[in-house]
């Protein structure tokens, strides 16, 4: 197994697939693009696999929401997922098949819900 | 008057008196090359001081001007365990469950992602640019498209 991402997977880690903690659906592990997948494309929920803070595989494997869309220096979208369990925080790239209602709806959500009226920044 | 100069002198044979009295002061002196005061911080990012008394929050943890932080917690907010101390740029924004925002700061050393609540004086100008960044992609219509 490769661990570039651009690399080409060999014939049998391309149907590799796994089901989603959250709606069931079976997904290849990889996406069409060539990367590895973060994320299930259709309700965008991950499985708390890897630690971040301590490094290697994690033990709590619990069920990961999204709550954040950051834009890196690049432009590329990244979802930022939460554990249900253990509250750590994840950042994975989005892929080409992604759920773009989905997406749409978590890059507009700050906007429906602000702090403070947007009427005044209608002026600058 | 003779009795006080003789605690004076009693106090700096002691070198530090002899305890009870009155309390220490607050000092406001940066005790080594790049430290902190006792009542407010210097931003990592724009060198803006920031006193550390917060509207709407009791933990002060960025920099209500350009939205930086510096590394210092590690699971519980003000526990200063960490010992990166990196600098925190805000990535993202999110909405928590009750409504409020929080900012997704992600340390520029080690990776680290840290949600963190708003405080009363941030940045508007500065929350609005991180809230339309997603929007202002180029890219944005071919995803629009997508969606159909």
């Amino acid at each position: 197994m490769s661990n570039n991402p651009n690399s080409q997977p060999s014939s049998v880690l391309r149907t590799d697939t796994f089901d989603c903690v959250r709606c069931g659906l079976t997904v290849t592990t990889h996406a069409p693009d060539g990367g590895r997948r973060h994320h299930c494309p259709s309700c965008l929920h991950s499985r708390h696999v890897t630690d971040r803070v301590a490094g290697g595989p994690s033990d709590c494997r619990a069920r990961m929401n999204p709550i954040a869309i950051a834009v890196l220096r690049t432009g590329d979208w990244t979802v930022v997922h939460r554990c249900t369990r253990c509250r750590e925080l994840a950042a994975g790239p989005v892929s080409g098949d992604d759920n773009q209602l989905v997406l749409m709806r978590m890059a507009v959500r700050p906007l429906a819900q602000p702090p403070f009226p947007l009427e005044a920044f209608g002026d600058i | 008057m003779p009795r006080r100069t003789h605690d004076r002198r009693t106090r700096d044979a002691a070198g530090r008196g002899r305890g009870g009295g009155r309390r220490q002061r607050p000092k406001d002196v940066r005790h080594r090359p790049g430290g902190e005061r006792g009542d407010a911080f210097r931003c990592v990012g724009c060198r803006l001081d920031v006193p550390l008394t917060a509207p709407g929050t009791a933990h002060r943890n960025h920099c209500p001007h350009c939205l930086a932080g510096r590394h210092v917690d590690r699971s519980t907010p003000g526990d200063r365990e960490s010992r990166c101390r990196g600098r925190m740029t805000a990535l993202g924004l999110s909405v928590h469950e009750n409504g409020e925002w929080q900012l997704i700061h992600s340390c520029e050393v080690c990776g680290t992602l840290k949600p963190n609540r708003i405080a009363g004086d941030d940045n508007a100008l500065a929350l609005i640019r991180l809230a339309l960044r997603p929007l202002a992609d180029p890219r944005l219509r071919d995803r629009a498209l997508l969606a159909l």
